[in-house]
C-alpha cells in the first residue's frame, strides 16, 4: 500500500518500459529467427542454385554466384542462364513409343535406384511397424519374467554402432551368397533394415500403448474378445498415430541410409539411391550441377513427406528421445 | 435328471478343450508377439555383436581364420593412427556438441516466445534433419571444393593466415604443438564440425523447445510478480527445469557423433591425409578399406563398450528422473 503511494514515478516508468519491451520483443525475435532460418536454408538454396547452372558456369574460376554476367556487366537480369541440364542428365528422358507415357527415363537413378530404394523403404517400414506393434503391445500389456531385461536389451542395442554390425553382416552376406545359389540380396538387405529400425520403433510404439487405458481392453474381454482380437480391433486403431510415426521414421531412415546399402549390395541393379549418388562423383567431367541436381531429386520425396506429416515426426521424436 | 446334472457340472467337451487352448495361447501370447522382432534382432543385432567378439580374436586372411588371442587389440590400440583418431574424435565431439547445444538452446529460446510464425520457423529449421548424412555432406562439399566451390574464394583470401588462404578440403593441419596430440586440427575438421552441427541443430532444438514448453507459466508469472527479471527467472526457474533434457540431448549428440560415419564419408573421406579420421571412419577404413576384419572387429568391440557405458549412464540418470533430479 505504502509503496504504491510513495513511488508512483517508478511504477509509471516500469509500466512504460514493459509496454516497450512487449512491443519490441516480437519484432527482434522474428528478425533473429528469420536470420537463423536463412542460415539453415542457405546450404540447400546454394545447392539448388548450383543445380540450375550450365556446365561452363559451374566450371568458372573464380566461381560465379549467379550466372548472370555479360561481357560488359557483372550482373544483368536478362542475361541469366538458368537451365535444367543437370536434372536432364540425372533423369535422362528419352522418347519411347512403347513405354507407358510415350517416354522413358533412362537415367539409372530413376529407372533403377529410386524404385529399389522405394521397395526397400516401404517393405522394411511395413515390417517394422507390424513387428514393433506386436512387440510393443507385449511389452506394454503383459508382465512376464525377463520383461525388464528384454526392454533394457532392446534399448542397449540402439547404442551398438551400425558399422560394428555391418562387419559381421557383410561376412554373413558373403557366406550366404556362396552357400545358396538362389540367394536374394534384396531380402537380406530388407531384413537388415528391419533390424536397424526395430529397437527405436518398439520403444516409441510401447510408449504409445502405455498411454491407452487398459480398461478399454478389459471391457472388451468381458464382451468376449480374445487378447489377439483386442489387439487388432481395439488397441491398434487407438495406437494408429504411434504406428504411423514408427512407419514414417523408419521410412525416412531407410531412404537416407547409405552405408548398409553400399556394403551389402553387389549388383548394380539392386543399388539404393544414396549409393547411386556416387555414380555422379566418379566421373571425369566435373559435373557439379548434375551432382547437385541428383541430391535435390533424391532428397525431395522425404522433404515433402516431412512437410506433410510434420506433427507426427515432431511428436514421435520428442517421445522417443525423452522416454528413451 | 442325471443328464442335466452332468451338463451343469461340466460343459460340452468342445468348450472345455477350447478354454484350455485359450489359456495356453494367452499365457504364451507375449512370446508369440515378440517372436518376429526377436528373430530379426537376433540376426541383425545380437549375432553381429557376438560374432565381432569372436572375430576380434582371429587373424582373418583371404577367408581363412587363425586364432591369435589379443594380438588384434595390441596392433590396433598400439598404433599411432588409433591414438590420433581418439584425439580427433574427442576434438570433434567437443566442438560438435558445444556448437550444437549453444545454437539449439538459443534458437529454442527464441521459438519459445510463441510468435505467430514459430511453427513456420521450426519447419524451415527442421529441413536439414530430413536430409541424409551423405547428402548433407555432399551439399557442404559442393560449397568448398577447391577452385569451383562458391565459398572457396572467400577461404582463399589472406584473411586466413597464409598468403593463399586455406582450402577447407585440402589444406593440411598446422604442425602439432605436441608430438602426442594432433592439435590444432586441420581446417577440414572445423568444416566437419560445422556441417555436423548444421545437421544436428534441428533435432536438439526440438527437444529443448519441448522441454521449455513444459515449464509452467504460473511459476514464471508469480516469479515476475515477486520482482524477478527475465535473467533471474531464467537462471532459477527455466534453466533448472530443462537440465534433464539438456543431459538427454548431450547423450544423443555424443552417441551420434561417435557412431556417425556418413558425413565423414561424403564430406572429407577422413582427409586431408588423416586429419578428420575419427574413430568411426577408422573402423570403416580398417574393415572395408584394408580388409583387416580382425582388427576392425577389435576396434568395434571397444566402440561398442564405450557406447553401452554411455547408454547405461544415460539410463541411470533418466531413471533417477522419477525421484527428482540431483545435480
Amino acid at each position: 500500500m505504502e509503496t504504491t503511494s510513495t513511488s508512483p514515478a517508478y511504477l509509471k516508468r516500469s509500466a512504460r518500459y514493459y509496454a516497450f519491451a512487449k512491443g519490441a520483443q516480437p519484432w527482434i525475435y522474428n528478425f533473429l529467427l528469420v536470420i537463423v532460418c536463412l542460415f539453415m536454408a542457405l546450404p540447400i538454396l546454394g545447392t539448388i542454385l548450383t543445380s540450375v547452372k550450365r556446365q561452363v558456369d559451374v566450371q568458372r574460376k573464380p566461381p560465379l554466384l549467379l550466372p548472370c554476367d555479360t561481357e560488359t556487366r557483372d550482373f544483368d537480369v536478362n542475361a541469366c542462364r538458368f537451365v535444367l541440364e543437370g536434372y536432364d542428365r540425372v533423369i535422362d528422358i528419352k522418347p519411347n513409343p512403347d513405354a507407358l507415357f510415350g517416354f522413358e527415363m533412362q537415367g539409372r537413378m530413376f529407372s533403377t535406384y529410386i524404385p529399389n530404394t522405394l521397395l526397400y523403404a516401404v517393405s522394411a517400414s511395413l515390417l517394422v511397424t507390424l513387428f514393433a506393434g506386436m512387440a510393443g503391445y507385449a511389452l506394454s500389456r503383459f508382465n512376464f519374467r525377463g520383461r525388464r531385461a528384454l526392454q533394457l536389451a532392446i534399448l542397449a542395442i540402439t547404442g551398438v554402432p551400425l558399422l560394428t554390425n555391418l562387419i559381421s553382416l557383410y561376412q554373413l552376406g558373403v557366406a550366404l551368397r556362396k552357400a545358396f545359389p538362389g540367394y536374394e540380396e534384396r531380402i537380406f538387405l530388407i531384413i537388415v533394415y528391419v533390424g536397424f529400425g526395430l529397437p527405436f520403433s518398439i520403444w516409441i510404439v510401447k510408449a504409445f500403448f502405455d498411454t491407452i487405458p487398459r480398461e478399454l481392453e478389459e471391457a472388451s474381454f468381458i464382451d468376449g474378445c480374445s487378447p489377439v482380437q483386442a489387439l487388432f480391433r481395439i488397441v491398434a486403431p487407438l495406437a494408429a498415430p504411434g504406428l504411423t510415426s514408427a512407419f514414417l521414421l523408419s521410412f525416412v531412415g531407410v531412404w537416407n541410409e547409405f552405408i548398409a546399402g553400399y556394403l551389402l549390395v553387389s549388383k548394380n541393379a539392386l543399388k539404393t539411391a544414396m549409393f547411386g549418388l556416387y555414380d555422379f562423383i566418379g566421373q571425369f567431367v566435373i559435373g557439379y550441377q548434375v551432382l547437385a541436381a541428383a541430391c535435390i531429386l533424391i532428397a525431395l520425396p522425404v522433404v515433402i513427406l516431412f512437410l506433410f506429416a510434420r506433427p507426427v515426426f515432431f511428436r514421435a521424436m520428442v517421445e522417443g528421445a525423452l522416454k528413451g | 435328471m442325471a443328464a442335466t446334472a452332468q451338463v451343469v457340472t461340466s460343459p460340452q467337451p468342445g468348450m472345455h478343450s477350447r478354454r484350455i487352448r485359450q489359456t495356453f495361447l494367452s499365457r504364451t501370447l507375449p512370446f508369440w508377439l515378440l517372436l518376429p522382432s526377436l528373430l530379426v534382432l537376433a540376426v541383425v543385432q545380437f549375432y553381429p555383436g557376438f560374432y565381432s567378439i569372436f572375430l576380434s580374436t582371429q587373424d582373418f586372411q583371404a577367408g581363412t581364420m587363425k586364432f591369435v588371442g589379443v594380438q588384434n587389440f595390441d596392433k590396433v590400440f598400439g598404433s599411432s593412427s588409433f591414438s590420433d583418431s581418439v584425439w580427433l574424435t574427442l576434438m570433434f565431439l567437443l566442438g560438435y556438441a558445444l556448437l550444437t547445444m549453444v545454437v539449439s538452446f538459443t534458437v529454442a529460446l527464441f521459438l519459445n516466445r510463441k510468435l505467430r510464425l514459430s511453427g513456420f520457423y521450426l519447419t524451415v529449421i527442421f529441413i536439414p534433419w530430413v536430409l541424409s548424412d551423405v547428402i548433407a555432406g555432399l551439399v557442404f562439399r559442393l560449397f568448398v571444393v577447391p577452385d569451383y566451390g562458391l565459398l572457396s574464394p572467400f577461404f582463399a583470401s589472406p584473411l586466413f593466415g597464409s598468403p593463399d588462404g586455406i582450402s577447407l578440403l585440402t589444406t593440411p593441419p598446422p604442425s602439432p604443438l605436441t608430438e602426442a596430440i594432433p592439435f590444432p586440427p586441420a581446417p577440414a575438421m572445423f568444416l566437419l564440425i560445422f556441417a555436423s552441427a548444421w545437421k544436428a541443430v534441428p533435432f536438439i532444438t526440438l527437444l529443448i523447445l519441448a522441454a521449455l514448453q513444459t515449464v509452467p507459466k504460473e511459476v514464471l508469472e508469480s516469479a515476475s510478480m515477486d520482482g524477478a527479471n527475465g535473467i533471474s527467472s531464467f537462471r532459477f526457474i527455466t534453466f533448472p527445469l530443462v537440465i534433464p533434457t539438456l543431459v538427454v540431448a548431450m547423450f544423443n549428440l555424443t552417441l551420434g557423433g561417435i557412431n556417425g560415419v556418413g558425413m565423414v564419408f561424403s564430406l572429407t573421406s577422413g582427409g586431408p591425409g588423416t586429419a578428420t579420421e575419427v574413430l568411426s571412419f577408422l573402423l570403416y577404413k580398417l574393415g572395408f578399406g584394408q580388409l583387416e576384419f580382425g582388427r576392425a572387429a577389435a576396434l568395434s568391440v571397444l566402440m561398442t563398450i564405450v557406447n553401452l557405458v554411455l547408454i547405461l549412464v544415460a539410463l541411470r540418470i533418466s531413471r533417477s528422473d522419477s525421484e527428482g533430479y540431483k545435480f
